[in-house]
């Protein structure tokens, strides 16, 4: 099912918890709906389910102005944040519940919830209450039950953020997967920006109730549209810094970071002055014929090394291979790689990569 | 003993010795009293140790009534005030407009002397000129003497208490339903739940604890009824000449202040303590049958 999002806003008095929304979502895509926490991502999730009333807008599933449609008859499986399982009832009539309510004959209610189960994995569950379930297990129910009603459309607001690590990293393969198997237009609300990346066909970055980017998770990661977005993606978080335009090139305390013809490679033209910039730690190379700096702090990862320095009074951070004999103190040269740094306006957004 | 649970002791013993002086001791004492003949509260003597108090009360035909009425006011007024209580508790927890007024005014009753209520229902009973005679009139049915009629004295009496005791079960009702996760009935409307079925099978579940903690205190305080007697029979249990709405505690009180019978008083509290210990383990069975059967089961 095909969604379509117009100017969609929801406001409480002065307060636009959603501001002006357009999002296009293609069948069978699963959509992550990314921000820092108040930004307006369970709003529009529950707007889209009907739970709540827009201000204003208009939201399309396929070719139907859904906007006035009451939850029960939208086609959507919602999966809450706390899951909202039933607590009284055992996992089996969890999941039969919307089917008994859509009055399907209990056999076949039955039959269904069971290959839902399965697909899930949760045979062998069935006549356990939630509360003897474990943190993944719940969650893997909330899906049944959003799922076995066969809807058109996948609602899930954060629905790894009660889980440990290693739990969250194998769930949202979980989703992913089933996700797949059953082909449904899926959206997925989360905080991390890494879980987004990971699962999204397409990511939607919102702050303060604005979709800042809409784009494929690489896409914007490699080309952040502002500084927000740029600053949201990636941990370690990418190297934010004030530096000179000048006659030389790009310059930050002595430091000559692109060249004149490097800056003019870049396609546009960029007037001398002081701009925010952004390389993300992992776009900074070591090489034979960069700049110098002293490696204040060294941080083994596991996978990388990261390295603390400073340019002038700008404290930056580097990845390595982890394979790098580095100590703290120790001097080494570096630079930034081709088309690694981006070069933000006063307003913010992203004028030109070099 | 070990040191410790010595110290346990001592920290105790305060209001231990308070319990054991205003609990204990007037209760061992009443069941003393209950087996003294001709027991005289002033100089504590007694005539002998029997059941003689026993034999006379269940003669009495009046505690005979006593009891059969008790035990009818129990069983109407604990149930329909839960289950109504129930209904406005959940009227009130939708969405509705002027919801602090109506909690506000479903709350008055309980805050309000019995007494002061009394005479508002004593003018709503009337036969001649009270409201509900004038609301069965009006749909043209005959006047009834609520209050002068033996045959409606029970009848009035229980639509008098459980109008009274509404206050106290939508208070705690209202309390519970605010502690359900929100997000359930949002994910029962996801799932097209008709509304009953929200009720019965989110609502009711979710508050069986409290429905269990209402209905045992409902019953143990109606089997105690008293005010709600004196305050619509203004002073006694039925139109005048008539017991026809005597409770137990009425019963008691009546036999230890006005005939000074101390010995049958005692009796009658005696027997009205078992009455309520019965009633309660019996009303708690099936919570524990089902904890065993879940127990079981994990
Ligand atoms: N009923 C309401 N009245 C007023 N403001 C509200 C209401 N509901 C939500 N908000 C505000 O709208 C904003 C967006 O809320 P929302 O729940 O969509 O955030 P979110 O992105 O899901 O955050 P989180 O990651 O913490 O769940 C918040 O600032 C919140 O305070
Ligand atoms: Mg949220």
């Amino acid at each position: 099912m095909e969604i379509k999002i117009l100017n969609l806003t929801k406001a409480y008095g002065d307060f636009k918890a959603v501001d002006d929304m357009n999002l296009s979502v293609e069948d069978g895509e699963l959509i992550g709906l990314l921000g820092p926490s108040g930004c307006g991502k369970s709003t529009t999730l529950f707007m889209l389910a009907g739970l709540t009333e827009p201000t204003s807008g208009q939201i399309f599933f396929g070719d139907k102005d859904v906007t006035k449609v009451p939850p029960e008859d939208r086609e959507i499986g919602l999966v809450f944040q706390n899951y909202a399982l039933y607590p009284h009832m055992t996992v089996l009539d969890n999941i039969t519940f919307p089917l008994i309510n859509r009055k399907v004959k209990k056999a076949e209610a039955i039959e269904r919830a069971q290959e839902m189960a399965h697909l899930v994995q949760l045979d062998g569950l069935l006549n356990r209450k939630p509360s003897a379930l474990s943190g993944g297990q719940q969650q893997r129910v909330a899906i049944a039950r959003a799922l076995v009603k066969k809807p058109q459309v996948l609602l899930l607001d954060e629905p790894l953020s009660n889980l440990d690590a290693k739990l969250r990293v194998e769930t949202r393969e979980e989703i992913k997967r089933i996700q797949q198997e059953v082909k449904i237009t899926t959206l997925f609300v989360t905080h991390d920006q890494e879980e987004a990346m990971s699962i999204s066909n397409r990511i939607a970055v919102m702050n303060r109730g604005v979709v800042q980017q809409y784009d494929a998770p690489q896409a914007m990661y490699l080309n952040p549209i502002n500084a927000f977005v740029a600053q949201f993606l990636g941990m370690p978080q990418i190297n934010m810094f004030q530096a000179q335009v000048t006659g030389r090139g790009i310059e930050l305390d002595g430091v000559l970071l692109r060249t004149r013809e490097q800056l003019e490679s870049a396609g546009k033209k960029i007037a001398d002055g002081t701009y925010q910039m952004g390389v993300r730690p992992e776009s900074l190379e070591l090489c034979e014929d960069g700049f110098i700096v002293k490696a204040d702090n060294v941080r083994m990862t596991g996978r990388d090394l990261l390295i603390f320095f400073k340019i002038g009074t700008t404290e930056f951070r580097a990845l390595t291979h982890s394979d790098l004999q580095l100590r703290e103190g120790d001097n080494l040269c570096l630079r930034a790689r081709k088309n690694s740094l981006i070069i933000f306006d006063a307003d913010g957004s992203a004028l030109v990569k070099c | 003993m070990n040191r410790k649970s010595y110290k346990g002791y001592v920290y105790l013993a305060p209001v231990l010795a308070i319990m054991l002086v205003f609990t204990a001791y007037p209760l061992v004492r009443a069941i003393f009293m209950s087996f003294c003949e001709d027991y005289s509260i002033i100089n504590g003597s007694y005539k002998g140790i029997n059941l003689e108090n026993y034999a006379d009360l269940f003669k009495d035909k009046d505690f005979r009534k006593a009891i059969t009425n008790t035990i009818t006011y129990v069983i109407f007024v604990v149930p329909l005030s839960v289950v109504i209580s129930l209904l406005i508790a959940n009227l009130l927890n939708s969405h509705i407009r002027f919801q602090g007024l109506f909690q506000t005014l479903y709350f008055l009753p309980y805050v309000t002397s019995v007494i002061a209520i009394g005479v508002v229902w004593r003018w709503i009973l009337h036969s001649q000129y009270g409201l509900l005679n004038s609301i069965l009139n009006f749909f043209g049915f005959e006047s009834i003497g609520w209050l002068t009629d033996r045959n409606y004295s029970m009848a009035s009496l229980i639509i008098f208490a459980v109008w009274k005791s509404l206050a106290f079960d939508i208070m705690i009702f209202l309390a519970a339903l605010q502690g359900i996760s929100p997000d359930l009935y949002s994910a029962a409307r996801v799932d097209a739940t008709p509304r009953w079925r929200v009720f019965f099978r989110i609502t009711v579940p979710a508050m069986r604890p409290i429905i269990a903690y209402a209905f045992v205190m409902g019953i143990i305080n109606s089997f105690k009824v008293y005010n709600e007697v004196f305050s619509l029979f203004n002073g006694s249990a039925g139109p005048s000449g008539y017991n026809s709405a005597i409770t137990i505690v009425f019963y008691i009180y009546d036999k230890f202040y006005n005939n000074y019978k101390y010995g049958i008083a005692a009796a009658g509290s005696v027997v009205l303590f078992l009455l309520i210990m019965f009633f309660t383990a019996i009303q708690r069975l099936p919570g524990r049958i089902r904890a065993r059967k879940e127990a079981a089961q994990k």
